[in-house]
């Protein structure tokens, strides 16, 4: 009887055991799940901006790390550095000298040049000797032999009088290793021919100063290219272009054909036509890509904002993009915000599809709506082409009308649809580009506006809410989720009105949400600024 | 990478077995007569919950306090009506429990 009560009794603690463990579990879970949310909401990597600062990246706490006095010991008299300790800097000493080394002894075996004072051996001055009189092996001065150390200029001839072990391994470089990986290169080179286009892609540095029939010719505005690489297909090319485009830093990739209609028809970079020219024939395909803003900075446009950090990107992208495609052959020409265009970037967005055009004139993405910035390679490589895109925007745009809304510039229409919208004979939305520049010019900041980019709904964070919000709206026929989506953007989010963006009186410049802690100036300059959302 | 989200979202896995097992044991406490879908319903409720209750708190992560509180808000008024109609339907036809 009395087990019967022990064990009754224990069953019940057991029962009680669980009904408070599992109350507790679930309040935990409630808080974990809360935890989680914010977390989720605050994850860096869910920045659609092209780079994020995480914590485990620049900003390691090294206050543990610190330790008293100076970064290096002093132990002699301190120098400051010279070209000729670099082995880099000395290399282009050596050449110089050895192209003066070479030319000497040209002019001396050929009976050239032998003016007073120059035709006499020993008048040569110290530094500029023929070589058998200072030891070299060749006279010829064509083949890679290292010049002796007296045919040196200073500083070099110091140097290596100080350094014999540097000289000998400066001479086993041009004598030995240089020709020997000349021989390697003949004889392997072509199993890395990808890999030296994409080294040198990330070299190139030079701006479009010649028309295309010469520059896009031209690698590193030098080079002529060489013979064109084959590709195993059309899709291959595409494939690969893709991938190395988004190493490049290009986010989202799509190749399209030009169309003659959307090349600007009044300057051509690098020519001296103006209007009314023929689109270079070998301008077949246009590679367009889009790399959208840091995220924190693109949200406190417009007077807080800039387009350069993704215009910079952009540029970079599209340099280095043209630069691999002639390294394999083929003539190519970047369109980007740094370098110029020749073409129009929307109508390309469209047909690569990238995107569509949404009511404030700009391409809508699925990836990061319309935050981004786009450029593009034109070549004659023969790709795979993408198709236009359709995830809804055309059908969310008419109802929608959050950039017209906030426009500070009424420069987006409010109109139902853009069928009365004719630009140039194609029907898309369009903007009155006037006023908007006016606004631009009237902003503060880095100049111009990008708030229809950012107010833009499907400009939003890569996390896994927005991405389910754009998953199902994409998927959904009767636009259900489309009306609920817009209701909850004007109803739920908070943004100043349009005209409180404008300068005083009519505005304060406000931004729509504030600027990161890094772009404000109090938190780090010590100057008298005054907040224009308080006045004076 | 292990981030702050993977070790919220370890945590919220751990925790689902002592949830099941407690909501059980509560189960057999209250005398309710349960059904595979009575527990469908039940769960469908909690799930609902914690998606509204995470999605909250991802807005107000990523700075849109006000529409995290707003959402907070509706949430908790639709899941008092909608935990009113479970709490009904669960009632229902309940065993007496012991003294």
């Amino acid at each position: 009887m009395e087990d019967k009560f022990d064990k009754e009794k224990s069953s019940c603690s057991r029962r009680e055991f669980f009904k408070i463990g599992g109350a507790v579990a679930a309040g935990l879970q409630v808080g974990a799940v809360a935890g989680a949310g914010v977390a989720a909401g605050k994850d860096p990597s869910t920045h659609t901006g092209w780079q994020h600062l995480g914590d485990n990246t620049q900003f390691v706490d090294r206050s543990k790390m610190i330790r008293k006095g100076p970064a290096y010991e002093v132990v002699g008299e301190t120098l400051r550095p010279e070209m000729h300790e670099s082995a880099f800097g000395r290399q282009s000493l050596i050449m110089r000298d050895m192209r003066q080394y070479r030319e000497m002894i040209r002019s001396f075996d050929a009976g050239e040049d032998r003016q007073e004072g120059m035709g006499n051996r020993e008048t040569i001055p110290q530094g500029e000797m023929a070589p058998e009189t200072t030891g070299g092996e060749k006279s010829s001065g064509e083949g890679p032999s290292f010049p002796p150390v007296e045919a040196f200029n200073e500083p070099m001839l110091s140097w290596y009088k100080n350094r014999p072990d540097l000289y000998e391994l400066d001479k086993l470089r041009v004598e030995e290793i240089m020709p020997g990986r000349r021989k390697d290169e003949e004889k392997y080179g072509e199993y890395y021919t990808l890999i030296n286009a994409w080294s040198d892609s990330w070299s190139t540095h030079e701006s479009i100063t010649e028309p295309p029939e010469v520059s896009d010719f031209k690698i590193g505005g030098r080079r002529k290219l060489g013979d064109p690489v084959p590709f195993k297909s059309p899709a291959h090319a595409a494939r690969l272009i893709k991938k190395v485009a988004h190493h490049f830093g290009a986010t989202m990739v799509g190749i399209t054909t030009i169309e003659p209609d959307w090349c600007y028809n009044y300057n051509l970079r690098g020519s001296e036509e103006r209007g009314n020219y023929e689109v270079p024939k070998h301008w077949k395909y246009v590679i367009a890509f889009g790399v959208p803003h840091q995220w924190e900075q693109v949200n406190s446009n417009p007077n807080s904002g800039t387009s350069f950090d993704a215009y910079s990107r952009a540029s970079i992208a599209a340099r280095r993009l043209e630069t691999f495609i002639k390294s394999l052959g083929y003539p190519a020409r970047r369109h980007s915000p740094m370098d110029g265009y020749d073409l129009i970037a929307v109508p390309y967005l469209v047909k690569a599809g990238l995107g569509e055009q949404g009511r404030h004139g700009i391409a809508i993405t699925p990836e990061t709506g319309s935050n981004f910035r786009a450029a593009f390679v034109t070549t004659s490589l023969e790709m795979e082409i993408d198709q236009p895109i359709d995830f809804g925007v055309q059908a969310f745009c008419e109802h929608c009308q959050i950039c017209a809304d906030i426009c500070p510039s009424g420069s987006i229409s409010k109109a139902d649809s853009n069928e009365e919208m004719d630009t140039r004979g194609y029907r898309h939305w369009e903007i009155n580009q006037t006023s908007c520049y006016n606004f631009w010019m009237q902003s503060m900041g880095g100049m111009g506006c990008r708030l229809c980019l950012i107010a833009c709904p499907y400009s939003r964070k890569s996390n896994w809410l927005h991405s389910l919000a754009r998953q199902v709206d994409s998927k959904d026929p009767t636009g259900l989720v489309d009306n609920g989506l817009t209701y909850m953007q004007k109803n739920l989010f908070e943004a100043p009105e349009a005209h409180e963006y404008l300068p005083p009186p009519d505005g304060n410049f406000a931004n729509f949400r504030e600027p990161p802690e890094w772009l404000a100036v109090k938190n780090y300059l010590d100057i008298e600024a005054t907040d224009p959302s308080i006045g004076d | 990478m292990i981030t702050n989200l993977v070790i919220f979202a370890f945590l919220v896995g751990l925790l689902s077995g002592a949830v099941v097992v407690g909501a059980s044991s509560w189960a057999r406490a209250l005398g309710l007569k349960m059904f595979w879908w009575k527990w469908l319903l039940s769960a469908l409720w909690y799930f609902l919950l914690l998606f509204l209750i995470f999605a909250a708190f991802t807005f107000m992560g990523e700075g849109e306090v006000l529409a995290g509180w707003k959402i907070l808000g509706i949430s908790a008024v639709l899941m008092v009506v909608l935990g009113a109609g479970l709490a009904r339907i669960l009632l229902a036809n309940r065993c007496h429990l012991k003294a």
